[in-house]
C-alpha cells in the first residue's frame, strides 16, 4: 500500500503544473479577491460600504411630544425635580429626530445614505433594487415609545424594517439601527434617573460599527473570509484531481498491470485515499499559512486557535480523501472516462456552490442552503467561521463528528463499489 | 500448461472472439497471428485474467483460472499492446513500482531492476522520465516491466508495433534469448508474419475472432503444398493484365504489389507461356520471373483471400 502511496505522491510532485495550480492559484485568488473587494472595508476594518436606506416617517412627533409632556407634568410617579429636565430633553431631541440624526451622523452616514420617502416610493425602490432596505416609523411611535419609557405603559412600539432579500448589506443596516435604538433607549432611561445626559445626540461608542456588529460574521475581514472559503474550495478540488488521474491510469493501462500483479485490490484504493489525504492536508496548510504570511489573516491568534484550525483541517482533509475514494471506485466502474471526469467536476462544482464557496450562501434559496450545510465543504466552512469567532470546541465538535461519519461512510461505500475482477470496464 | 477451451467473448451483440481452442506447452513459443481487429488482444486479456470470457474456459495445469485468477497471475508476465507505464516517472521508478507490487523480494529487487535494464539495453537511461523516451525505448521498458517477477510464461501483445527496425530486431533478439536462456514459455501476438516466422515454434492464425489455422510453420506451409507462388516483375503494372491472369484456369489468386504480380496457382501447372502471351498483348515486358517459397503471409492470403495488413 505504501508503494501505491509513494507512486501517487511522486506522480503528483512530477506534475509541476498541478502543484502550482493547487497552491499558488488559490493564494492568488485569495489575494486578488481580497484586494479588489477591500474597497468595501477600509484599513482598520471599519465598514466603508455604500448602503442605501429609505426612511418612511408616518409618525407625528410634535403632537406626541405635547401630549407626553403634559402627561409627564401630571404624573405622580416621576419626581418633580426630574420632570422639567425630562420635558426639556424630549422637546429638544425628540426620538425620531435623534434616530434620523444618528443615521446621518458622520460615523454612520459615511456608508449609509438615508432618504426620506413616502411609503409607496420606499416600497417601490426596495422592490426594484434601488435601495437596500426601508425603515418605517409608524404613526404613534413617539407617543408609545415615550410613554413606555417614562410612564410605564406595557407596549413597546416597534419600527418596521424590511428588505427584498436578506443580504450582507441588509444585515449591517439592520444591526446598526438596532444599535442606535438601544443606545437611544439607554439615554432616555438615564435621563429619567436624573443623570446628566446630552440628549442632543446619541453617544455612539468608539468604533461604533464594530461594536454593534460584534459577534456577526462581517467582523471577519473579507480577506479572512476568502482565505477560509477558497482554502476549503480548492482542497475540495483535490478529490477530483485524484479521481481524474485514475482515468489516465485506466487509459494507459497501468491499472491493468496493477490488476495483473495480484496486489490486494484495496491497496490501490487506499493508496489513492491516503495520497489524497496527505495532499489535501499539505494544500490546506500551505494555503492558510500562505494567506497568513501575505495578508496576515490570523494575526494575534492563540495556540488554541491554531490547534483547532489544524484539527478542522485534518477532519476536512479526511472527508476529501473519502470523497476521492468514492470517486476512485466509481471511475473504475464507468466505461467512458470523460463521462466520469465530467461527472466528478460537476459534483465538485455543485458542492462548491451550495456549500457557499463561490457565492455567499444567502443568495441561495433556503432549501438549497439546508442541503449545502451537509456538503463537506459547506460544513467545514461554517465550522471554520465559528471557530474563527468563538474558539469554542463545544460549537464545532458535532459538525466535525458528522464530517467524520461522512468520511467513514464514503470509504465503506467505495470499498463496496470497488470492482472485482472482470468488472473493470 | 495453458489451454483455452471454446473461449468466446461478446461485447453487447458483437462476437469478438469465438470458440478459440489453443494450448501452450512448457518452454514453447507460440505465435498468434492475425490482422488488426482479429481478436488477438481480447483473447490475450481473457487468458491473462483481465477479462471474463462470455463462455468457454482458460485452464492452467488443468485448473480453471476464472474462479481463481491468482495462480496464473503469479506465473504470468504480460506485455500489453499499449505502453502501460507512468509517463511522469523514470524508467527506474516504473520498474521499482511494478517490481514492488509484484512482490519481488526487497533484497533482490535492485539487482533484478539493473539486470532487466541491462537486458533491454537501457541501463544508462534509467533516470530519465518515460515521456522523454523514443517509441522503441518505451516498448523496451514496457517489456522490462513484465519481466521483473521472472514469469514462467510471457505474453507479448504486438510488442514491436510502430517502432524502427533496429529497436524491433533488438526486441526480437531479446525475446529469443529469454526463451533459450530461461526456458520461458512465450505467447507472441503480431500481425507481422516475419516476426512470428522467426520466433515461434507453433502458430495460430486468427481472423474475425476465430482460429482459422494452426500448427507448426511447416504444417501451415504444407497447406500451400498444392500450390506454387510465382512472383512476376513487370516493366509496369497493368490491372487489365492482372485480371486476365486471374482468369487463367490454374490461377487461384493474383495480388498486385508495385510492379510485381504475385500469383498463386496450382502446383506444377505451366502458366509461363500464357503469361508471356498476355504480357505481350498488353505491351508489358516481363523483367523478372521467380518461383518463391511460400510464407505464412501466403497462407493467410490463401485462407482468407486478404493480406494480413489490409
Ligand atoms: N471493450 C470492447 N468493447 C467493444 N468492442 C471491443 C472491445 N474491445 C475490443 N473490441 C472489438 O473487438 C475486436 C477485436 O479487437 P482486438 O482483440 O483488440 O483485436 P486485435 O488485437 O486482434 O487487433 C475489434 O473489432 C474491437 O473493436
Ligand atoms: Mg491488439
Amino acid at each position: 500500500m505504501l508503494t501505491f502511496l509513494k507512486k501517487d505522491l511522486l506522480l503528483f510532485w512530477r506534475d509541476r503544473k498541478e502543484v502550482l495550480l493547487v497552491v499558488i492559484l488559490p493564494l492568488l485568488i485569495i489575494v486578488v479577491l481580497s484586494i479588489s473587494m477591500s474597497g468595501m472595508f477600509d484599513g482598520d476594518e471599519n465598514l466603508n460600504v455604500d448602503l442605501s436606506l429609505g426612511l418612511v416617517i408616518e409618525d407625528q412627533p410634535e403632537e406626541a411630544i405635547e401630549v407626553i409632556s403634559n402627561q409627564i407634568s401630571m404624573s405622580g410617579k416621576i419626581p418633580e425635580d426630574v420632570k422639567d429636565n425630562l420635558i426639556n430633553s424630549i422637546e429638544s431631541a425628540p426620538p425620531v429626530e435623534l434616530l434620523t440624526n444618528a443615521l446621518m451622523s458622520p460615523g454612520i452616514g459615511d456608508w449609509v445614505t438615508v432618504k426620506t420617502l413616502t411609503e409607496k416610493e420606499a416600497v417601490d425602490s426596495v422592490e426594484n433594487g434601488g435601495r437596500d432596505a426601508m425603515l418605517v416609523i409608524p404613526s404613534g411611535y413617539t407617543e408609545q415609545l415615550l410613554s413606555y419609557l417614562y410612564l410605564g405603559t406595557e407596549n413597546k412600539p416597534e419600527l418596521s424594517f424590511s428588505a427584498k432579500e436578506t443580504s450582507f448589506e441588509v444585515d449591517i443596516i439592520h444591526d446598526t439601527i438596532e444599535g442606535i435604538l438601544n443606545q437611544m433607549n439607554l439615554q432616555y432611561a438615564l435621563s429619567l434617573s436624573g443623570t446628566e445626559v446630552d440628549m442632543t445626540q446619541i453617544q455612539l461608542p468608539e468604533g461604533s460599527t464594530e461594536s454593534i456588529a460584534a459577534d456577526r460574521d462581517f467582523t471577519m475581514g473579507i480577506d479572512q473570509y476568502f482565505t477560509l472559503s477558497m482554502g476549503v474550495l480548492f482542497v475540495l478540488f483535490m478529490a477530483s484531481t485524484v479521481a481524474t488521474r485514475i482515468t489516465l491510469e485506466k487509459r494507459e493501462q497501468t491499472f491493468n498491470r496493477v490488476t495483473l500483479s495480484n496486489a490486494p485490490p484495496y491497496h490501490f484504493l487506499f493508496g489513492k485515499t491516503c495520497a489524497t489525504f496527505i495532499l489535501a492536508m499539505l494544500q490546506i496548510i500551505l494555503i492558510f499559512m500562505g494567506s497568513h504570511l501575505i495578508l496576515d489573516v490570523f494575526s494575534d491568534r492563540t495556540m488554541m486557535f491554531w490547534s483547532g484550525l489544524l484539527l478542522i483541517s485534518i477532519v476536512f482533509s479526511l472527508a476529501v480523501a473519502g470523497l476521492a475514494a468514492l470517486m476512485t471506485s466509481i471511475s473504475l466502474r464507468i466505461k467512458n472516462p470523460e463521462t466520469a471526469n465530467g461527472a466528478f467536476t460537476g459534483i465538485i462544482m455543485l458542492f462548491g456552490t451550495i456549500g457557499g464557496s463561490f457565492v455567499p450562501i444567502y443568495v441561495l434559496p433556503d432549501w438549497l442552503q439546508k442541503i449545502g450545510e451537509f456538503t463537506p465543504n459547506g460544513q467545514t466552512l461554517s465550522v471554520l467561521i465559528e471557530w474563527f469567532h468563538f474558539e469554542d470546541l463545544s460549537l464545532i465538535w458535532l459538525p466535525l463528528t458528522v464530517l467524520t461519519v461522512f468520511t467513514v461512510i464514503s470509504v465503506i461505500i467505495s470499498m463496496m463499489l470497488y470492482p472485482k475482477r472482470g468488472e473493470v470496464s | 500448461m495453458i489451454e483455452t477451451i471454446q473461449l468466446s467473448k461478446k461485447f453487447k451483440d458483437k462476437t469478438v472472439v469465438q470458440d478459440v481452442d489453443m494450448y501452450l506447452d512448457q518452454g514453447e513459443s507460440v505465435g498468434l497471428l492475425g490482422p488488426n481487429g482479429a481478436g488477438k488482444s481480447t483473447t490475450i486479456s481473457m487468458i491473462s485474467s483481465l477479462l471474463k470470457p462470455s463462455s468457454g474456459d482458460v485452464k492452467l495445469n488443468g485448473e480453471s483460472i476464472i474462479k481463481n485468477p491468482s495462480d496464473i497471475r503469479k506465473v504470468l508476465g504480460v506485455v500489453p499492446q499499449d505502453i502501460a507505464l507512468y509517463q511522469e516517472l523514470t524508467a527506474y521508478e516504473n520498474l521499482k513500482f511494478f517490481g514492488r507490487i509484484y512482490r519481488v523480494p526487497k533484497d533482490q529487487l535492485e539487482d533484478r531492476i539493473q539486470h532487466t535494464l541491462e537486458l533491454v539495453g537501457l541501463k544508462d537511461r534509467q533516470k530519465d522520465l518515460i515521456k522523454t523516451f523514443s517509441g522503441g525505448m518505451k516498448r523496451r521498458i514496457n517489456i522490462a516491466s513484465a519481466l521483473l517477477h521472472q514469469p514462467n510464461i510471457l505474453i507479448l501483445d504486438e510488442p514491436t508495433v510502430g517502432i524502427d527496425p533496429q529497436s524491433r530486431n533488438y526486441i526480437l533478439e531479446m525475446i529469443r534469448r529469454l526463451k533459450v536462456q530461461n526456458g520461458t514459455t512465450i505467447l507472441y501476438t503480431s500481425h507481422y508474419m516475419e516476426e512470428v516466422e522467426q520466433l515461434c515454434d507453433r502458430v495460430y492464425i486468427m481472423d474475425h475472432g476465430k482460429v482459422i489455422a494452426s500448427g507448426s510453420q511447416s504444417e501451415l506451409l504444407s497447406i500451400l503444398s498444392n500450390e506454387d507462388t510465382i512472383s512476376v516483375q513487370l516493366s509496369k503494372m497493368s490491372p487489365p493484365l492482372a485480371k486476365e491472369v486471374l482468369a487463367l484456369e490454374p490461377v487461384r489468386q493474383v495480388e498486385e504489389d508495385g510492379d510485381t504480380l504475385k500469383i498463386i496457382s496450382k502446383k506444377s501447372s505451366n502458366i509461363i507461356s500464357d503469361l508471356v502471351r498476355l504480357a505481350d498483348q498488353h505491351q508489358v515486358k516481363i523483367i523478372n520471373f521467380q518461383m518463391v517459397n511460400p510464407s505464412l503471409e501466403d497462407v493467410f492470403l490463401h485462407l482468407t483471400g486478404r493480406t494480413l495488413r489490409d
